[in-house]
């Protein structure tokens, strides 16, 4: 018991240097991509270029750290839900668990989509949110759901949400400007400008960034989720006591047969309790290998 | 020169050890208090909501005054408890004699139709869940504390603040066996 604590609070330092270590990578890379550009497109602006971009990365960081929570929110287009609305059992059951887990109440949303699913979401526990799908309210049973839920707040607890956002928005950012990049360079090659040979390797240069960038989101992606996922069924099962609960709403995920989500954006699929694209079966672990953890506990 | 500084640093090492323990030693111990006065605040929901219910219950069930007494004894019990072990055992006897109440209902077709029953119930189901949890709570809390309090080098400091092992919430015996419900 004591050993599974000391993990949590090791997995809360190691979220919080994770974040800081991916804050700065990301200022280096954008300011290496204005140093890129600067010298591919307009050598004699390079100062500007390079203020340009340096700012442009510290407002880009401080908007993430602070929105990334509302940025995932409205990307999967979700809506708020109050303790007097709709969803009453849903509210309680979170607020059960907010007592359980000592963390405070996050803010809820429900989002549209058939899919059995949830994800959470935010820069710390006291700025928190959770969201399910209303396929998750509508299929799973009350315990089922508070095991969803619970796991929901066991990556609240334990930082995972302010890393996996950060990864998901930031680095999701990177790959869709390097695309925009590599697609200007594109253009430019078509035309017939001097190709001095300075341009050209740092044409290159360009474009290797850009193909690298992309790759790269994938690579990110792939580290975040899987140990994760294990480590907040745990919390899971810590804060319910019930383990059932948890393999039925997994069992449930497994068997429905639905098609993938179009609305919800590649680069924040890894904060999903489950994949949503079931043929990308990468950024999740296999559903049957959790349901076998769980029903060892 | 150096060998002053040295110990100075490790002065300064050793005051930082002392104070982190002694801050981790409060924030558990804060923790047991917040998740304490979580169980009153649950407790106290609890019994607000009974007399409302009973008052639904009066209008429908004329003559069975022997379990809305009980209710309302094991509520007001609930109430006047002082400690938190009594008020936990008063929340285990109110939580049986609700029960039978409940179980009651079925005998009143348009008690158990009331919406303003059935919210009560719903009502009444879910700060029963939220008392158990802010138990679990307080148990878990207890558990870290204990925690750090018996196991080394926590247990050198403990002794140095002072600090002790707390105890456990007793699991009732009313709650280890299934409930009897008498009509």
């Amino acid at each position: 018991m004591e050993n599974q604590r000391i993990n949590f609070d090791d997995q809360i330092s190691r979220n919080k240097v994770k974040s800081v270590i991916l804050m700065f990578s990301v200022f280096l890379i954008v300011v290496l991509l204005g140093y890129v550009i600067s010298y591919a497109f307009e050598p004699g602006y390079f100062f500007t270029i390079m203020i340009f971009s340096i700012i442009f990365s510290i407002g880009y960081l401080l908007i993430s750290y602070y929105n990334s929570d509302k940025i995932a929110i409205a990307s999967v287009g979700a809506k708020e839900v109050r303790r007097e609305g709709d969803y009453r059992q849903y509210y309680d059951l979170v607020e059960g668990l907010t007592i359980a887990s000592g963390l405070p109440m996050p803010k809820l949303y429900v989002m549209r989509s058939n899919q059995i699913n949830a994800f959470a979401s935010g820069r710390d526990p006291k700025h928190s949110v959770v969201c399910v799908t209303e396929g998750a309210l509508e299929k799973l049973d009350k315990k089922e759901l508070e095991g969803v839920l619970a796991h929901e707040l066991g990556h609240v607890g334990s930082y995972d949400i302010r890393y996996m956002t950060l990864v998901a928005v930031m680095v999701g950012m990177i790959s869709i400007i390097s695309e925009i990049f590599l697609r200007s360079l594109w253009f430019k090659s078509g035309g017939n400008d001097d190709n001095s040979k300075g341009n050209a390797i740092f044409i290159l240069i360009g474009v290797v960034l850009a193909i690298l960038a992309p790759i790269v989101v994938y690579f990110v992606q792939l580290a975040i989720s899987r140990k994760r996922e294990f480590s907040a069924d745990a919390s899971s099962v810590k804060f319910t006591r019930y383990p059932p609960g948890l393999i039925g709403a997994l069992k449930k995920i497994k068997e429905e047969n639905q098609p993938r989500d179009k609305k919800i954006n590649k680069a924040i699929a890894p904060l999903f309790f489950a994949n949503p694209f079931k043929e990308l079966g990468s950024t999740h672990p296999a559903i049957e290998k959790r349901i076998e953890v769980l029903e060892r506990m | 020169m150096t060998a002053g500084w040295i110990i100075a640093g490790l002065f300064v090492l050793i005051v930082i050890i002392f104070l982190s323990y002694f801050n981790r030693f409060a924030i558990l111990g804060n923790r047991i208090d917040n998740s304490l006065s979580q169980i009153d605040v649950q407790l106290k929901r609890r019994a607000d909501l009974i007399p409302n219910l009973l008052e639904t219950v009066k209008g429908y069930t004329k003559h069975e005054k022997t379990i809305i007494k009980e209710v309302t004894d094991a509520r007001k019990a609930l109430i006047s408890a002082g400690n938190i072990e009594s008020k936990v055992k008063a929340n285990d006897k109110l939580e049986s004699v609700l029960k039978s109440v409940f179980a009651l209902a079925e005998n009143y077709p348009d008690l158990k139709a009331n919406t303003n029953f059935l919210e009560l119930q719903k009502e009444l189901a879910t700060t029963e869940d939220k008392i158990a949890y802010s138990r679990q709570y307080y148990n878990d809390s207890i558990l870290s504390y204990n925690m750090l309090c018996t196991t080394f080098p926590g247990t050198f400091f403990a002794g140095i603040y002072g600090k002790k092992k707390r105890d456990y919430l007793q699991i009732a015996e009313s709650e280890r066996k299934p409930v009897k419900v008498s009509f």
